[in-house]
């Protein structure tokens, strides 16, 4: 028995394939995987712990921060959660606009997916006409909040903008745009002989793995699972705006490729229906300075599924304790399940399969040293600064 | 099963384990039992009650003790969320994965920032920590503030 | 002898074909770029034609780090013999008149031996270079290469039974002076090769051994500065070589139509191939090993052996 028959291949923490750094130590025989091992916490940054050291209110820009791509979600978790704390209910205007944001960003981070998964097959093409596309849907969201990426939209009571009347034929016609676009690539992925030889029957995901796996998001409704927050525990507006859940049966990459597809249809639905019958009214309320003690579980669902944050107040300016638990870390069990057995050419698409999303993943207490060092020099360069 | 046909089922079940049970709002339950019931209440709640979907498992330092919160979900809407206070001295807990193998990740998170253990667990390999990290500190214990940490971490790392 | 020396170092030679393989390398870019609705090289010279070579002085200006476990003659050798076979190649294939510089009977069998020459000097590259990732990329390569390289040797036979020849100069005149190409003779070995062509150049769909988002760079992954501008520069002399090959063989080669001289149509042939592979290029994804080789042994190679069956019924000679 000289040979070791398996070679561990790794994967990360700097890959090509990854867009941000996560480490999968694959054992290959042949070409078949084996085993798979995640280590995650490269992008970990002690997020929870610096919610405890900031006030309510700095805590909003915190919240967003976590990630760039779901950031609205993130800070429409957080302020739902703060405003059930006091005890607050935000005007209507204000949740049709929460509503109507939280779709723009679901559009272009699942637009952004499509060409990342359309690059992880070497289908470089799509990945460029999906992401010139994108533009559009970036720059209504600039027109509409200031910033492509990071909205600042929420704050604790309500929106601090208002969608005037004069921008919504602009917003309407760029939808149509992006709706025709959106239907002509679900067109091609479906059709198209080479994607579908690298999607179809790969990476399949059980419905009961699925379920006892704890997945979440299109990953969980591509294996034929009915779980939307947005249906079933239903918050902003989304219990006034008709919609309807997508899901689909494959099981495989394809579905989920072709599910996240449909979704984005479903959401330039969305968002037409609530710029048509957005309510008029303030956009924010007053809030009680001090949070009473309470405790609270708020749920939102981000583009890549079930967004948690629980928030435990005592009665001071700051959280007692604040956990934030993004869709990501929900889907790695059944990522690692999905790997098993497949050709090492299929891990890329697998792996983004579930649409992964580090920043997000990472983001609790205290890891990344280099972050750490810019804080630490940034902090010593002020108080040499200071005493100079 | 709606919010009122739950929360009479799980009165029925608890009886005495519980100390504490609040209904916040609709579709949210948060339940407190004491740390002998655990078991015999996550069974009941995920075989019969269908609470199959783990959304995470939260930790909380009280101090003297510190607090689990099992956050469990039943057809995606209600939410209920099934606290259980353990002492520091004694951070054991018995493990759901073969409940719920979808928790696997989630106690590894709350053993690498609490330092709790799970036993029964398969792997309680670090999850978020780096390679080097000193034995015994759990970052998100309250006795560690937030200078310690970075201390400690300039001395280690420079 | 003095002409002769001039012809191979100059034109149409090796000066010739270097230029020809980054103007080639340009074209391949910025239509690959157009078809993504991109702008391609844009800068450096006009509408970026001299981006290629500004890549090349780029690459050799660079660090050149070899690991400390390669196989040190195989992995400095194996640039240098990648850039040479191609050259070597290109020498017997009709460019600026209707016979190549140098002609003999039989230089076909010799152009599949440099073919397969190629494919093992990929293969060397990538095991000399002791990185699993290399390694895995050799492997790829080599076993594409078993899936491709009896259906491109069909297809170039074909050519041969109708003219009678082993020579490419004459097949290629033969296809003039019969006025009919083989193209149009023999369709199906005309799409047989531009697949196996497409195989052997590692474009996309076959470029799986080299497909960055999962084995960073494959069998290049440990070349760097000099090293990796050879092979730059031998992968765009490949293009040449294909496209001049399909050329001779299937378009009627460099011919003399009216006062256009020989050189001219020759480059307008190539280049109209070079389109063709960089359109599929941008067409498809990524096609998986398995799928790959089941594939060309399931569908191209029954398609070869039809051609050739039907050359022997005598439809297309």
């Amino acid at each position: 028995m000289g040979y070791a028959s398996t070679i561990k291949v790794p994967f990360g923490p700097q890959h090509p394939a990854f867009k941000e750094p996560e480490y999968f130590l694959f054992e290959v025989e042949g070409d078949l995987v084996v085993n798979v091992t995640p280590r995650i916490g490269y992008a970990h940054k002690g997020i929870e712990k610096a919610f405890e050291q900031r006030n309510y209110n700095e805590n909003i820009y915190l919240a967003e921060r976590i990630c760039g791509i779901c950031s609205h979600a993130h800070a429409t978790c957080y302020t739902q959660a703060i405003e059930e704390m006091l005890g607050i209910q935000i005007p209507p205007r204000a949740r049709y606009i929460r509503t109507i944001i939280a779709e723009l960003e679901r559009l272009h981070s699942h637009s952004l997916w499509v060409g990342i998964a359309a690059h992880e097959v070497g289908y470089d093409t799509l990945f460029m006409y999906t992401w010139r596309d994108r533009e559009v849907v970036m720059e209504l969201l600039e027109a509409l909040t200031g910033g492509r990426v990071t909205h600042a939209m929420n704050t604790i009571g309500g929106v601090r903008r208002d969608i005037s009347a004069d921008i919504i034929p602009k917003v309407k016609s760029g939808l149509d745009y992006f709706e025709k676009r959106t239907k002509e690539y679900l067109g091609i992925l479906k059709t198209e002989p080479t994607f579908l030889k690298r999607t179809e029957g790969v990476g399949i995901l059980k419905p009961e793995d699925a379920v006892g796996l704890c997945a979440v998001g299109p990953t969980l409704r591509a294996s034929g699972i009915k779980n939307d927050v947005r249906a079933d525990d239903p918050y902003a507006a989304y219990d006034e705006v008709p919609f309807n859940v997508v899901t689909l049966d494959g099981c495989d990459v394809l579905s989920r490729t072709l599910a996240r597809g449909e979704e984005m249809l479903e959401s330039i639905g969305i968002i037409r229906n609530a710029l048509d019958h957005m309510p008029t009214g303030e956009l924010r309320v007053r809030v009680p300075k001090v949070v009473p003690p309470a405790e609270v579980f708020s749920r939102v669902e981000a583009p890549r599924g079930e967004l948690i944050h629980y928030a435990k107040s005592n009665g001071t300016a700051k959280p007692e304790r604040y956990k934030v638990r993004s869709p990501t870390l929900a889907n790695i069990p059944a990522l690692c399940k999905t790997l098993l057995g497949v050709h090492l050419a299929d891990i890329p698409i697998i792996l983004a399969g579930i649409d992964p999303c580090f920043a997000c993943m990472d983001r609790m207490v205290f890891v990344d040293t280099k972050a750490n060092k810019k804080w630490d020099l940034t902090m010593d360069q002020l108080k040499q600064g200071v005493n100079k | 099963m709606d919010m009122g046909e739950t929360e009479e089922r799980l009165h029925r079940f608890l009886k005495e384990k519980v100390i504490e049970f609040k209904v916040p709002r609709e579709r949210r339950i948060f339940v407190r039992i004491k740390k002998e019931s655990f078991r015999e209440v996550v069974e009941y709640l995920v075989n019969t009650l269908a609470f199959r979907h783990l959304s995470t498992i939260t930790g909380v330092d009280l101090g003297k003790e510190i607090e689990l919160l099992y956050h469990l979900a039943h057809n995606g809407a209600i939410e209920l969320s099934l606290g259980l206070s353990i002492p520091k001295d004694n951070t054991c807990i018995s493990t759901i994965t073969d409940l719920i193998p979808g928790a696997v990740l989630y106690e590894r998170e709350v053993h690498d920032l609490f330092g709790v253990k799970f036993e029964g667990h398969p792997d309680l390999s670090p999850l978020l920590l780096p390679e080097g990290w000193p034995q015994g500190v759990y970052p998100l214990r309250k006795e560690h503030s937030l200078d310690e940490l970075r201390e400690l971490m300039s001395k280690k790392w420079g | 002898m003095i002409e002769f020396l001039l012809q191979v170092l100059i034109f149409p030679g090796i000066a010739f074909l270097f230029a020809l393989a980054f103007f080639y390398e340009w074209i391949d870019r910025k239509f690959f770029a157009k078809v993504q609705n991109r702008y391609g090289p844009l800068y450096t010279g006009f509408s970026g034609l001299l981006q290629p070579v500004a890549d090349f002085i780029k690459l050799l200006s660079k660090e050149d780090i070899a690991p400390m476990a390669c196989d040190r003659i195989l992995f400095f050798s194996m640039p240098i013999l990648y850039l040479i076979l191609p050259l070597m190649a290109l020498l017997i294939i009709p460019i600026s008149s209707q016979t190549s510089l140098i002609a003999f009977d039989g230089d076909l069998i010799f152009m599949m031996f440099i073919f397969t020459l190629i494919t093992v000097t990929v293969f060397l590259a990538g095991w000399s270079s002791v990185n699993r990732f290399s390694i895995i990329g050799s492997v790829r390569a080599a076993i594409q290469m078993i899936g491709y390289e009896i259906p491109m040797g069909l297809a170039m036979i074909g050519p041969a039974i109708a003219a009678k020849s082993l020579s490419i100069s004459n097949i290629a005149q033969w296809q003039s002076s019969n006025i009919s190409w083989g193209i149009w003779l023999q369709p199906i070995g005309f799409a047989v090769f531009v697949i196996c062509m497409l195989a052997e150049l590692e474009f996309i769909p076959f470029d799986i051994p080299e497909a960055d988002t999962e084995i960073v760079a494959g069998w290049r992954t440990e070349f760097s500065g000099r090293k990796l501008a050879l092979f730059r520069l031998g992968r765009d002399l490949e293009i040449v070589l294909a496209s001049a090959l399909i050329t001779a063989l299937y378009l009627g080669g460099a011919q003399q139509l009216g006062f256009v001289p020989p050189v001219v149509i020759f480059l307008i042939k190539t280049v109209l191939l070079l389109l063709l592979f960089s359109f599929l290029r941008a067409l498809f994804a990524r096609l998986r090993m398995d799928q790959v080789v089941s594939g060309m042994w399931k569908y191209l190679l029954p398609m070869a052996i039809l051609q050739i069956i039907l050359i022997q019924f005598g439809v297309g000679v």
